[in-house]
């Protein structure tokens, strides 16, 4: 095979990855947001113990309310990406600059509906898809269906929120996402760490140790938020803008 | 895949030869050879060549999966407990002790040790009777509903309460193993059985070990034995040939044969003008143990066959004479399912049930008149039996017993005779204790271990000592009498302990040569570059100079420690030198050598899989949960080769790649709803396998799902021939007919099976049992025998089109292109791939027939899958990655749990050696329960070499060194799960799950791998020889 069909005519810029906005707001928040997760999560492990469902619906709330904050203060919206040279490239020939706009008015529609739509997106796409996946990976099928729900539902929020929020809904680019072939960045990273944190949950449950957390879907959740964490540190600094080889 | 890359050459020849084939090479690239005398001489040459190289390759895994046998056999047999086994013999006029009582001893006619009870007596066993099947239900103060098997042999319950000195009912608790076999042994010598006799159903051996039939047959009693005719086997010509009648006991479909023959034979025997010819008779019932198996004991087929059961036990109190013994038991309980052979408490808990007309039985207190609720309570062991029933038919206690007298034979009807008590338990305990002495002697047994034993043996001769020679009250000999149990019990626990004392030099050796071989495996699948079959010749040399001269090291060896038996010290000499010579033989090529550690994330996943799933049955938990654990390895290989097809640059590779591997995740989910659990997994596990949890038969929507697999299965094998144009010539006669034609045949077998079960049209029960043996033995010819014909002798799947020449299909070959057509050959694409997996289809095909309808599901979705994997591995090239036979060994793993089957000896599906065949048959029954415990493994053995197949060019080089390749890598996962079971069943050889968990999953590891390894050797390498001398008919030999 001497031709290589390529859906792309165009090759795209190799995608950079993101960069926390730089202010001080930001700087200082991306750091204090996992530990809040964290906190919070910890806050309410004991009654998520005690009764998942209510549990971890209401503990939904907050999580929303943090994730929303961490990509409004942290974080470039779609379309934004990169430093701002890069956007500048970006820019097509012949597009007209836009008129400044207020500082506030700015603050909601670049951040705040965008943020917003990254959480519809996130609970009304991310979680089904997640949920399936969690019932096709061994999630009780015929019971705990809300269980699994809000499992979806929290690895969701925790995952593809903050990177619906950098990268939109471009198909190619979710591609790319999905195969691993962007640039780790912290965004990224809070991804794969949250889903190998899922993952690496599901170990406790077969032990017969006989405790209350080991009930579904606890350790899967509690992986995830740490996975989250651990992720997104690692991701920020150590990983940055290294690739995942498969081969 | 650098198939035309030169290799750094380790012999000058080498070099020679490849500029030599390059050359040849430069030459076939112009198009196909032309066929003259030379060619056709070169040709022959490269056919030669193959076939010597595939030879050796044959050579090379049979000599790993005779080290392997090797390093299992020494770990077992250390593992295994062992026993030695005393010939020593009690003798009438030899009592252990001084006679209590001035009891004069010696005379069978009053009683050899102490005076007899009872003339005669009628022992009849009920097979698998289980204890809660005897006691009514529900208890007291409970609102469960009943079950089929409860209330339904009430007589034992009922006699006990109302009459208490007539009768007694107790919990009857079995030795592990719960086989039928190891039970009668159990019951008849009073000791403790060993694991390693636990294979040897399928043909008793004969017992040397003193025992109480042995005993009686000495004192000139005549015994009668009707029923199981397992006690043959194992006290041949012990019994009255006239009036014996033994019936075949394997056959577990057959509910009355044998019960029938029992009751006609045993009635008359007991009308008074017949009590004369005989003393004891030996009944042994097997109906309620086959009801079973067959359904289940949530089955009205059980509910009849123990209301039976009560009638017959009516009759007898009815017939029996004043003088006589009546004892009804169970040999081992059942499990959910009827199973046995484990150590579950429902595998152990039988029932014993003593009556006569006399009134001789009494209870130490009134509250134990009514017989225990649960077996928990106040429950006996079966050894018991032994010197209870010597002592009350005035024989002397087998040498070897360690039971103990039971107390309410003993203690009077009043329940106060503890004199009498004590005189038994000090007959019983000082047997023992002689027993004790002669056995520590014999295997000069450190005194240490016996020292609480001892001093418990001191204290109860003190405590009878004192009351010697006065005439006491009753009461008096209570301490003497617990003196003598604690001894009795301390001595059956330090037995225990003792018998469970394992060889550990042996399994460390053992262990030594697997773990010798893993790594010789790991190196030669993962280590090398290049063509393997190449180099295979100087490994099996030196691996086969080295074992040669480890055999003479061995025999040298022995001479020097006389200690050590020599069998082990041969074969582990023999074993170790022979890895020893490989390892050398990789230090001569060791230019060739590459790290075998992984450098891809797929390398990685194959080891983290490996190793996650290794490490994990150190835990009892993860051995417990290992479908559950199996199901989430293959969905994340599933997302994982989705990701990596979203990678691939080819917008077709990507959407074919999502599509399989999507598909295979689905896959793998559904067939996981076919489950068996197994008991540790309850509560959270609900079986589907079978109609219930309580049932071994099919449910009706069931025989459904093997008709859908033969309509289906064939359609979606013909659409991934179909994608390569490859369903071509045979393919189409195999595929489109004969597979579906099998298939349907094997779903007939199971509707008739079900109608011959269910009893659907009575009175044909003959017909249908004829009907359904010989479909299922046309499905087996089609199988294999027309399989193999077709796999053996077809061509490969092609056909010649000559098209216009715009036709641009990749999966065709242009051969000849110019002028206005072009020939084109169809099916070029995948001419190894599609010629080899013939082959799955033909063994999916008999492996189907020997499973449950629910697991000819499971089999035909593995199947699927198999093709699916193919498709994934071949689109994201990864046929040259430990990923893809890893995942076989997953998916094989996996489906064994799929197709009804757990790592316990009770979900063995013993009837499925019927299947084709009426009666036992070698080696066709062992052959056929491992086909069906197996087939899944054995399903996936078969698709390694595929991985590297399919739809690879036909003229690729080194075909034979991928398929060596991949092979090993697949037995490298096997062995690494082995090796770990192995380890870990010899470090917790003192854990509590050790019979429960960890000694049946290294059984079957153990198992899996020799049948992986033989599998591998003559079903999956033997043939790639078929598929490649058919490629190479058309195509020629390329080397």
């Amino acid at each position: 095979m001497t031709t290589v069909i390529n859906s792309h005519p165009k090759p795209r810029a190799p995608a950079n990855p993101i960069d926390i906005l730089n202010n001080d707001a930001a700087k200082l928040y991306t750091h204090l947001h996992p530990a809040l997760v964290l906190s919070l999560y910890a806050y309410q492990f004991r009654s998520i113990v005690a009764d998942p469902v209510p549990a971890l619906t209401s503990a939904l709330v907050p999580l929303s309310i943090l994730q929303i904050a961490y990509v409004a203060t942290c974080l470039p919206p779609t379309g934004n990406s990169g430093s701002s040279t890069l956007q500048q490239e970006k820019r097509k020939p012949g597009e007209k600059k836009k008129p400044v706009p207020g500082k506030v008015e700015v603050g909601i529609n670049v951040k705040i509906i965008p943020a917003f739509l990254s959480l519809l997106l996130s609970l009304l796409v991310a979680t089904p898809l997640l949920t399936a996946t969690l019932v096709l990976f061994g999630a009780p099928i015929t019971t705990h269906h809300t269980h699994t729900l809000l499992c979806g539902a929290h690895i969701a929020l925790l995952s593809t929120l903050p990177l619906v929020y950098v990268h939109g809904v471009d198909g190619e680019t979710w591609r790319e996402i999905v195969a691993m072939l962007l640039p780790i960045d912290e965004v990224y990273g809070g991804l794969i760490g949250t889903v190998v944190g899922a993952w690496v949950g599901a170990v406790p449950i077969p032990l017969d140790w006989d405790r209350e957390w080991q009930k579904w879907p606890v350790t899967i959740v509690t992986g995830a938020y740490i996975g989250f964490v651990v992720g997104k540190l690692v991701g920020g600094t150590l990983l940055r803008g290294k690739k995942i080889m498969f081969e | 895949m650098d198939n035309g890359e030169s290799l750094p050459s380790f012999e000058g020849i080498a070099a020679a030869f490849a500029k030599a084939k390059a050359e040849k090479e430069k030459e076939e690239s112009q198009g196909l050879k032309p066929l003259t005398v030379d060619a056709a001489k070169a040709n022959k040459q490269g056919e030669v060549h193959f076939k010597a190289a595939h030879g050796i390759l044959v050579a090379f895994f049979t000599w790993i999966l005779i080290l392997h046998a090797l390093g299992i056999y020494l770990f077992t047999s250390g593992f295994l407990l062992t026993r030695l086994v005393l010939d020593d013999k009690s003798e009438c006029s030899v009592p252990p002790v001084n006679s209590a009582r001035s009891y004069t001893p010696g005379s069978p006619e009053t009683g050899c040790w102490h005076p007899k009870t009872f003339e005669k007596a009628i022992v009849i066993i009920i097979d698998a009777l289980r204890y809660d099947f005897t006691i009514p239900f529900p208890p007291a103060g409970s609102d469960e509903k009943p079950h089929h098997f409860h209330n339904a042999i009430p007589v034992l319950h009922e006699t006990a309460i109302n009459q208490p000195n007539n009768a007694f009912l107790l919990p009857f608790i079995a030795d592990p193993p719960t086989t039928t076999l190891q039970r009668l042994k159990g019951l008849t010598t009073g000791t403790l059985p060993t694991f390693i006799d636990a294979g040897s159903n399928f043909a008793g051996t004969a017992i040397d070990e003193d025992n109480l039939v042995a005993q009686l047959r000495n004192a000139s009693k005549r015994i009668v034995h009707l029923g199981d005719d397992t006690w043959h086997a194992l006290f041949p010509g012990y019994f009255e040939p006239n009036l014996t009648r033994a019936y075949d006991s394997f056959n577990v479909w057959d509910l009355h044969t044998v019960d029938n023959g029992v009751t006609d034979h045993i009635f008359p025997l007991m009308q008074p003008s017949n009590t004369s010819k005989w003393d004891v008779i030996f009944g042994h019932y097997l109906g309620v143990d086959h009801a079973g198996h067959r359904y289940g004991p949530e089955h009205p087929a059980m509910n009849a066959k123990l209301q039976q059961m009560d009638e017959i036990i009516h009759k007898m109190i009815e017939q029996l004479d004043d003088s006589t013994l009546l004892v009804i038991m169970g040999d081992h309980g059942m499990d959910a399912k009827g199973d046995h052979g484990g150590e579950s408490d429902d595998e152990i808990q039988a029932a014993l049930w003593m009556y006569s007309k006399q009134k001789l039985f009494g209870r130490s207190s009134p509250a134990y008149v009514t017989p225990p609720a649960t077996a928990k309570e106040r429950p006996i062991a079966q050894i018991d039996l032994v010197p209870t029933l010597s002592l009350l038919l005035g024989m002397p206690i087998p040498f070897n017993n360690l039971g103990k007298p039971i107390e309410e034979a003993f203690i009077g009807a009043k329940g106060d005779n503890f004199e009498n008590l004590a005189i038994v338990n000090r007959l019983a305990s000082s047997q023992i204790h002689r027993y004790q002495h002669e056995y520590a002697v014999a295997r000069s047994i450190d005194v240490s271990t016996r020292a609480t034993s001892l001093r418990l043996w001191e204290e109860a001769n003190v405590a009878w000592g004192s009351l010697d020679g006065k005439r006491k009250k009753s009461d008096s000999f209570k301490d003497p009498y617990a003196a003598f149990s604690a001894y009795q019990q301390e001595t059956l626990g330090v037995c225990r302990a003792l018998w469970a004392r394992f060889d550990v030099p042996r399994m460390l050796n053992g262990v030594t040569i697997l773990a010798f071989t893993l790594v010789i495996l790991a190196i030669y699948a993962r280590g090398i570059e290049g063509d393997r079959s190449e180099l295979t010749p100087v490994l099996l040399f030196r691996g086969g100079a080295g074992t040669a001269l480890g055999v003479i090291v061995g025999f040298a060896a022995s001479v020097a420690l006389p200690n050590i038996p020599r069998e082990h010290v041969l074969i582990y000499t023999s074993a170790v030198s022979g890895t020893i010579g490989i390892a050398s033989a990789f230090w001569y090529i060791r230019r060739r050598l590459v790290s075998p550690l992984p450098s891809t994330i797929w390398g990685w996943m194959s080891v983290l899989f490996t190793i996650l799933l290794s490490v994990g049955f150190a835990a009892n938990s993860f051995t417990i949960w290992e479908d559950e654990i199996l199901l989430h390895f293959l969905c994340t290989f599933g997302v994982l080769t989705t990701l990596s097809s979203l990678r691939q640059k080819k917008t077709a590779d990507r959407a074919l790649g999502c599509y399989h591997s999507i598909l295979f995740i689905i896959l793998t989910r559904v067939a996981s709803l076919s489950r068996l659990c197994r008991e540790e997994q309850m509560p959270f596990c609900k079986s589907t396998y079978y109609a219930s949890a309580n049932s071994s038969t099919s449910a009706t929507w069931q025989l459904a799902i093997p008709y859908v697999v033969a309509l289906l299965l064939p359609v979606f094998i013909r659409d991934y021939y179909g994608g390569t144009l490859s369903y071509q010539g045979s393919a189409v006669l195999w595929l489109g007919f004969a597979l579906r034609f099998g298939l349907l045949l094997s779903a007939a077998y199971w509707t008739l099976d079900a109608a011959d079960d269910g009893n659907w049209y009575p009175g044909y029960g003959e017909i249908l049992k004829t009907t359904k043996i010989v479909i299922a033995q046309i499905t087996f010819a089609i199988a294999l025998a027309f399989g193999y014909s077709t796999f053996n002798w077809s061509k490969p799947f092609l056909n010649i089109k000559s098209n216009a020449p715009d036709s641009k299909d990749t999966s065709s070959q242009v051969v000849a292109d110019g002028g206005s057509t072009s020939i084109a050959i169809l099916g070029y694409a995948n001419v190894h791939g599609s010629r080899y997996a013939l082959l799955i289809t033909m063994w999916s095909l008999a492996i189907i027939l020997v499973q449950k309808p629910m697991g000819a599901g499971a089999i035909g979705i593995a199947t699927w899958q198999l093709f699916s994997l193919l498709e994934i591995i071949d689109t994201n090239r990864l046929a040259d990655s430990p990923i893809g036979p890893v995942v076989l060994g997953l998916l094989g793993s996996f489906h064994f749990f799929k197709t009804g089957h757990q790592a316990t000896l009770s979900s063995i599906q013993w009837e499925t050696a019927f299947i084709p065949l009426r009666t036992i048959r070698y080696p066709w029954t062992p052959l056929l329960v491992l086909l069906n415990s197996f087939g899944a493994q054995i399903l996936c053995a078969i698709a390694v070499p595929a991985l590297v197949l399919w739809k690879q060019p036909p003229k690729k080089k080194g075909l034979l060194g991928d398929v060596a390749k991949a092979v090993g890598t697949h037995l490298l996962f096997y062995a690494v799960i082995n090796l770990a079971t192995t380890m870990w069943a010899g470090h917790l050889r003192r854990h509590l799950m050790l019979y429960r968990i960890f000694s049946p999953r290294f059984m079957t590891g153990a198992l899996v791998l020799l049948v992986v390894d033989l599998v591998c050797v003559f079903v999956a390498v033997g043939g790639t020889r078929m598929s490649f001398l058919s490629v190479a008919e058309v195509f020629g030999w390329t080397s």
